[in-house]
């Protein structure tokens, strides 16, 4: 009876924190599917309802450039989240060592974390150009290439320096989330590792990659969803294109719908990119449970 | 600026407030509260705020007609180039657009079209402002109604680096065929490390609709245009499959820096990195701040083209959605700024010619040497009945822009033809026309 009691209490008490998350998170959804059923521009929200239909939808799903931009934003999740895991694993475990300046060195890990979307984009894009970049610049003087590299102009390229740029913005996230993981390894079981006569590349194969898994997959799925939902340093550098090739699902959610004011169908790609990024998580984060278990 | 489709819970929020502060008021009493419920403020948004030139005249026109109209101010506000149209989009769309309207012309007819601009001709009529011969005030007129009142109509001239050409032997180019030869010979490496680093010409290739009007150089050079006089589409026709072959050359052949805005061009050309360069009237503020070596080089003539791009370029409207006592005086501010005295200032303080006729200011030569060739050249561009803005295509300019702007990216990267390049643009935008 007192159990009870108690149990009522708690869920008293968190009802109000509950019911306003359920606020915040649900309205903008509801809002969106609502808008994804309605034919509407942006200059019409707000006035009369219009009535529910899949037209959108259907739209969107016989459209090419749908695919092409989903396409496109499921292999820049793959380079930038590999990417990512590579660049951010190798620099925590570099600065998890001992070594006169680690101190330093962890902070300079970080930054490009902490520097702004915007003033990134506006840095690389100035040192990505064809004429006056620094990129360019030291490519030509060491005879990488004989001619400057139109980095946007070409849809591989300009594919291939967006992952790059988001690469240097993502990695600092995942060293810093490893380099806490990998400080919560226990030593004793490196000790008893060695003492079983595991050398450096075992230990790392049989003791650090399981104990950092679970850390590992919470990191992969908010670095997943950080890159479906990148939009300022696209949009800044390329606009999405040449020709399509950085258009992702976020790109083409705004191009849609505050450039073309075809809300309606922002809309409802809005509501197909959630319901990816919704299941991608949803796996991840039940192989992340099965792991922990 | 109220229209009364605010959602519910946002309403009952505001008439609470409203409550509030008319309770607070009572209790309190003060003089000081009433005579804030005199006061009135008049919205007004715009990118300019800042801008040399225009700014200064704005901010002038606001002084003098908040000293003509007591306790009416006026809440000058900017709100950047980029972000414009979405956020004066979303402000109307909240019934929160500012009381003075000011959009880019190519911008206004989707305004018009929903109805959020007042029809201004009863108005004028009323106040005996006579339009006659008002520069690009016919491209105000959207479905039987005057929503707006012309503030530039203009032409595009040319910038030259004088002592680039001559050294290179070269006159200055009045054709097509002379213009790319010279911008063959001035696109060189000049410190040998194998970047180009000073360009025949510069333009905005980065993507927007700028990218538009850059390209519309080439365009009305060969008597090609978006669509024609009933606003059909008109992409592939002969005249915009040669323009489309100019176009490729200056953008394959380098002549131009890839991947740069507008901003860049211009700043470029004020760096002497770039030999000849077109633009509107508002690149003297540009060159007038180049370094003096650079600046004792850069001369004006005509666009070396057949006729030069121009057009409107921004107007003046007011909210439909307010009440009478604030379109009146929304009104008083915009006769201010048409009246002869702000235009002949617009023309001194902005440097390019005012839409209003014979508006031309003594001293207008010595502030501007080139002002003779801006007239010319707004005159031929309004002769040949050019403008940035495509009939037919107003309500959905940008989506046929983006279009334009990918099928070029597809022409350069593929090496297509520009005879299938047309066809496709013809396409598309036959597509994009019957899809509204």
């Amino acid at each position: 009876m007192l159990e009870h009691r108690e149990e009522i209490t708690a869920y008293a008490l968190l009802a109000p924190a509950l019911l306003i998350s359920f606020a915040i998170i649900a309205y903008p959804v509801i809002s969106a599917v609502d808008l994804s059923l309605q034919e509407l521009r942006l200059t019409q929200v707000g006035r009369a309802r219009r009535v529910w239909t899949p037209a959108n939808y259907a739209r969107l799903f016989a459209d090419p450039e749908f695919w092409r931009a989903g396409w496109t934003t499921l292999r820049l999740v793959a380079v930038v989240v590999s990417g990512s895991l590579a660049v951010g694993l190798g620099t925590a475990l570099v600065v998890n060592d001992r070594f006169v300046g680690r101190k330093a060195a962890r902070i300079a890990v970080a930054l490009p974390w902490a520097i702004p979307a915007v003033m990134a984009a506006v840095i690389w894009w100035w040192m990505f150009d064809s004429s006056f970049g620094v990129i360019n610049w030291f490519l030509v003087k060491l005879g990488v290439v004989a001619a400057p590299v139109a980095w946007f102009n070409r849809p591989g390229t300009a594919f291939a320096a967006i992952a790059a740029i988001m690469i240097w913005k993502g990695y600092p996230f995942m060293s810093v989330m490893l380099l806490a993981g990998l400080q919560a390894i226990p030593t004793e079981l490196y000790e008893a590792s060695k003492a079983d006569g595991a050398g450096r590349i075992a230990q790392f194969r049989y003791v650090t990659l399981p104990a950092l898994r679970p850390v590992m997959g919470i990191a992969l799925i908010l670095i997943i969803l950080w890159v479906f939902r990148e939009f300022p340093i696209i949009w800044l550098i390329t606009g999405g294109g040449p020709i399509g090739a950085t258009r992702t699902l976020a790109v083409a959610t705004y191009e849609t719908g505050f450039k073309f004011l075809r809300i309606g169908e922002a809309a409802s790609l809005g509501v197909i990119t959630l319901v990816i990024s919704f299941a991608l998580s949803a796996l991840l984060i039940r192989r992340v449970e099965s792991d922990a278990r | 600026m109220y229209d009364g489709s605010m959602a519910g819970p946002l309403r009952k929020l505001l008439a609470a407030v409203a409550v509030c502060a008319v309770a607070a008021g009572a209790a309190w009493g003060t003089g000081e509260t009433e005579q804030a419920s005199e006061d009135v403020v008049l919205d007004f948004v715009s990118w300019q705020v800042d801008e040399p030139g225009a700014g200064d005249w704005w901010s002038e026109a606001i002084a003098r007609f908040e000293s003509e109209h007591p306790g009416v101010t006026v809440n000058f506000t900017k709100i950047a180039r980029d972000s414009y149209v979405d956020q004066m989009t979303t402000l109307f769309v909240g019934g929160n657009g500012p009381d003075i309207v000011h959009l880019a012309s190519f911008e206004y007819p989707q305004f018009a079209a929903e109805g959020w601009l007042e029809d201004l001709a009863p108005w004028a009529a009323d106040a005996g402002l006579d339009l006659t011969g008002w520069a690009g005030q016919d491209k105000c007129w959207w479905e039987g109604e005057m929503n707006c009142i012309m503030l530039l109509y203009f032409g595009f001239t040319m910038v030259y680096h004088e002592g680039l050409l001559a050294d290179a032997g070269l006159a200055v180019p009045t054709t097509w065929e002379q213009f790319v030869a010279a911008a063959r010979a001035l696109t060189v490496d000049t410190d040998g490390d194998g970047i180009i680093d000073r360009f025949g010409t510069s333009h905005h290739t980065v993507s927007g609709n700028q990218y538009l009007t850059e390209m519309l150089n080439y365009v009305v050079d060969t008597g090609a245009y978006w669509t024609d006089a009933d606003g059909r589409a008109a992409m592939d026709t002969p005249q915009m499959i040669e323009a489309l072959t100019h176009w490729k050359i200056v953008l394959t052949e380098n002549l131009t820096p890839l991947n740069v805005g507008s901003g860049e061009a211009r700043q470029m050309l004020a760096e002497g990195k770039v030999a000849m360069h077109f633009d509107g009237p508002w690149i003297w503020g540009i060159v007038r701040g180049a370094a003096p070596d650079v600046l004792a080089q850069l001369k004006f003539a005509p666009v070396p083209f057949n006729t030069p791009v121009g057009g409107s370029s921004n107007v003046i409207g007011m909210n439909s959605g307010i009440d009478d006592a604030h379109k009146q005086l929304v009104w008083d501010f915009i006769a201010t700024i048409t009246s002869q005295e702000f235009q002949e200032k617009y023309a001194t303080v902005g440097g390019q010619p005012a839409p209003r006729p014979n508006a031309v200011p003594a001293g207008i030569y010595e502030a501007v040497p080139h002002f003779d060739l801006l007239v010319e050249a707004t005159a031929a561009a309004a002769a040949a009945g050019v403008d940035r803005l495509p009939k037919g295509l107003e309500t959905v300019f940008n989506e046929f822009a983006s279009i334009v702007i990918e099928e070029m990216q597809r022409m350069v990267i593929d090496d297509l033809d520009p005879a299938a390049v047309a066809a496709t643009l013809q396409q598309r935008t036959i597509e994009l026309q019957n899809r509204r």
